[in-house]
């Protein structure tokens, strides 16, 4: 009887085999990948298979319409995949995700493309960088742009490249500016219609800023925006001396974009030296604002300065908000920016006309913002050679980490810190390449002393309606979506789930390293899923089946 | 050195006469000579390289930085602890980490100045001059007071308290008294205390070993280990305070002096 069963049994098993078989070789099939265009990217919102931007779509909401993941299940998320990305450092990409493949850029300036399901690799490109790179803050890369069947990316040696996205293969390098002098480029590219816009960092070695427009299919540069007006240029004399030719202003996160208005929305980094403003006195138009540049021309529309001759690294570098809210009984077009120097505002993006703006964390720099948005300084508080406490620190009350906007509940979300720091200032004169930032800061209590929070704001009243505390400081991005959730992570290596309308925590998995990056989601063959890198990995999740 | 002195004359100009009269010492580095670029106004010189190009992940004042993982150079090095070693981490940097080459035209002499005011941050124990007795302290720390009560030097002791086994490789002496005569100061965060009410109505309070957002670490007095999740705790009070008392009146004079002289010498090396 043994026997006639051991004997049986190879034939009882084959259908099953074979079934196994069938459905393997299913998930290796490649995806049937189709070309991105322009049309597919303004109507991104209405695919939400697809991630197909640095913030999902081009008014930057970090929301999905998927609603798979909802309040009511995401307590059954279980990992589905794990990809390492082999160079050591920390991952800061938000990958995309094209019709079931997905492009994940790596430190330092890498891309592969995996299977979305898997996880598994079909190619990898690694761009061959030089030995003497200028960068300030580690050997980041935080996510490519597509156009077509091309993949933008910016390097750390200060060039774009555009890879076929099929196959890995290099279509062009064109240097951006010279890496040598203190440029450097970490930031998702975002594509304008039939251009790759993109911008610079290097603002902590006396770098002069700029916006860029690229030609897809060449590389060739079509035209270039200044962050600082040269000489005879409106906003020019806002800088003492030439001080205006090393002000920095860098560009070093991606922008938005209305296509109804045909406005891009930029925002701009810190003068330099970022610490002492005694040789660059003045405004230092157009450091610390966010622009409005013509989507054709790259011409300056409207400017709005955030921080006037900043003294404290208070970057603009923050991902500008579109978003139609109600705001004075009427359905205005706004920005919505919660900014490195602690203050949150709604400004009207057509115009750039404030509207309205308040503290949403501690800051004791500025007392107010008077009825234009300018800060009303308090006496003081900038930078001496003893050193002097203020907040935000030189971290920020938020940084570049990307905020999200949820439709349904009309709230605005930011990664919030509220901490000090001393800042202290130096002279120091610019030698090219060479850092440029007059001083620095320490922390004088440790930083479990201080603590993040995900703070939910109202952006017609600036009212904090819920706030999620999160120890100890944290540099993730927010994902919202359809299905009522907020996802982000921590520094101490939690990914996790909240009720948007509530904050309330529904779900959480610790992944033992820190989020750096912003949460996706996507779904292939109508199951969705979130990803998100945590340290080195980019874990990718899933319902139970 | 022409091409080298050359870059370094050009970096450095407007330093002092006595600057520049050490620009011109021959470049020839070799491996076990030493720094030779030392005086006063090298470490100043390596002080301003370092808190221009250094700082943003060790901290302006070298004491490190938690969320880079970037080291505290101003005790002992893990990574090296000569001073070639030292020009070497900074020269080549270290794989695989964040700590990145020095760019490649940044001349020598310069990054052994940087090596100088690294230096500078420390100083040779041995060259110590302590008013107290090591043996002696041994002695009041082992049999004659409590500090065994709570604290561990290798392997002995108990574990309500830092261990001390290496205590003076990063304290100074003048630290070393300030934590007896004063510990509330600079309570480092393993070291408060977490006072937590579960779900099922328990309390319990121990040092806090750990914690995140969603769940917490701690020791009790029983020396058991608990991890709990924050989500539906009845209770939670953070005591930021230590647990030592102060040793300014429970001690003479002489016995801080002998205990400071006896913490001193706990480190890998004899002094």
């Amino acid at each position: 009887m043994k026997n006639m069963l051991r004997s049986l049994l190879p034939a009882l098993l084959l259908p099953a085999l074979a079934a196994a078989q069938e459905q393997q070789l299913q998930t290796v099939i490649t995806p049937a990948f189709s070309p991105v265009t322009w049309e597919r990217l303004v109507d991104a919102k209405n695919e939400p298979e697809n991630w197909l931007m640095y913030s999902g779509t081009l008014d930057s909401q970090r929301h999905s319409l998927l609603d798979q993941i909802n309040t009511e299940n995401v307590s059954e998320l279980e990992m589905k995949w794990a990809y390492q990305i082999p160079v050591i450092d920390r991952a800061e990409t938000v990958p995309l995700v094209v019709d079931g493949i997905m492009f994940i850029t790596e430190a330092p300036s890498n891309v592969t493309a995996v299977d979305a399901r898997t996880g598994r690799v079909y190619w990898r490109y690694d761009h061959e960088l030089p030995e003497d790179l200028r960068i300030c803050c580690g050997r980041n890369n935080r996510g490519v742009a597509i156009l077509g069947e091309t993949l933008f990316m910016s390097t750390l040696d200060a060039h774009l490249v555009a890879i076929d996205a099929r196959t890995g293969n290099l279509l062009w390098n064109t240097e951006v500016a010279p890496h040598a002098s203190g440029y450097s480029k970490t930031a998702a590219p975002l594509i304008v219609k039939d251009l790759v816009v993109t911008g610079i960092a290097g603002g902590e070695f006396g770098i002069r800023g700029f916006i860029d427009a690229y030609d897809p299919e060449t590389g060739e540069l079509v035209w270039r925006t200044h962050t600082i007006p040269g000489p005879g240029e409106f906003g020019n004399d806002t800088w003492s001396g030439d001080s205006w030719a090393t002000g920095g202003s860098a560009t070093w996160i991606t922008g938005s974009y209305d296509a109804e208005l045909n406005q891009i929305y930029w925002g701009t980094g810190n003068p330099g030296p970022d610490w002492n403003g005694d040789v660059r006195l003045g405004d230092n138009l157009y450091s610390d604002s966010v622009l409005s540049l013509n989507g054709d021309t790259g011409e300056i529309e409207w400017y709005f300065q955030f921080t006037p001759h900043d003294v404290h690294d208070y970057d603009a570098i923050q991902i500008p908000i579109l978003a139609d809210i109600e705001f004075g009984g009427e359905m205005r077009n706004t920005m919505l920016w919660a900014n490195r120097n602690g203050f949150f505002y709604t400004l009207d993006r057509a115009t750039g006309e404030f509207l309205l703006g308040d503290t949403y964390a501690s800051v004791t720099w500025a007392s107010g913002l008077d009825p234009s948005g300018r800060p009303i300084r308090v006496p003081g508080m900038a930078p001496t050679y003893e050193g002097i406490m203020v907040s935000p620190p030189i971290v920020g009350a938020t940084n570049w980490y990307s905020p999200a906007f949820n439709p349904d509940t009309g709230l605005f979300y930011v990664t919030s810190f509220d901490g000090e720091q001393e800042f202290f200032k130096r002279d120091e004169d610019y030698e090219e390449g060479e850092r440029y930032t007059g001083g620095g800061g320490r922390y004088t209590q440790p930083m479990d002393a201080f603590h993040s929070s995900i703070r939910a704001i109202d952006p017609a009243t600036v009212e904090i309606v819920w706030e999620f505390p999160i120890m100890p400081r944290s540099s993730a991005g927010i994902t919202t979506t359809a299905g009522g959730l907020l996802f982000s992570g921590s520094a101490d290596g939690y990914f996790f789930a909240l009720d948007a309308a509530t904050g309330e925590e529904l779900w959480n998995v610790s992944l033992s390293r820190r989020v750096h990056a912003a949460p996706m989601t996507w779904s292939v063959d109508g199951e969705q899923f979130v990803t998100i890198a945590s340290g080195n990995v980019v874990f990718t999740f899933g319902l139970r089946n | 050195m022409s091409r080298l002195s050359g870059v370094f004359c050009r970096r450095m100009a407007g330093c002092t006469a006595l600057g520049l009269a050490i620009l011109l010492t021959p470049a020839t580095l070799a491996e076990d000579a030493g720094n030779l670029y030392n005086t006063a106004v090298d470490v100043r010189m390596g002080e301003r390289y370092f808190e221009r190009q250094c700082s943003r992940c060790h901290g302006f004042d070298a004491t490190g930085n938690d969320e880079t993982g970037a080291p505290d150079l101003t005790g002992r090095l893990t990574r090296g602890s000569t001073d070639v070693a030292i020009f070497n981490i900074i020269r080549d940097g270290i794989p695989g980490t964040a700590m990145l080459p020095v760019a490649a035209d940044v001349p020598d002499p310069q990054v052994w100045q940087v090596v100088a005011y690294l230096d500078s941050l420390r100083y040779d124990p041995g060259s110590v001059v302590l008013a107290g007795n090591a043996e002696a302290g041994g002695e009041l720390f082992w049999n004659g007071s409590d500090c065994a009560d709570c604290h561990m030097v290798n392997g002995r002791g108990s574990r309500s308290g830092p261990d001390l086994s290496r205590v003076g490789e990063n304290r100074t002496p003048d630290d070393l008294l300030a934590d007896m005569v004063n510990p509330q100061e600079n309570v480092a965060p393993r070291w408060w205390r977490l006072r937590v009410t579960g779900p099922d109505g328990v309390s319990r309070e121990g040092y806090r070993m750990n914690e995140d957002s969603f769940s917490l670490r701690i020791m009790d007095d029983g020396e058991n280990l608990w991890s709990i999740p924050k989500d539906g705790l009845q209770s939670y009070e953070r005591i930021e305070d230590s647990t030592m008392p102060s040793y300014a009146q429970t001690l003479s004079e002489s016995e801080l002096d002998d205990l400071v002289a006896y913490l001193f010498s706990l480190r890998r090396e004899e002094i």
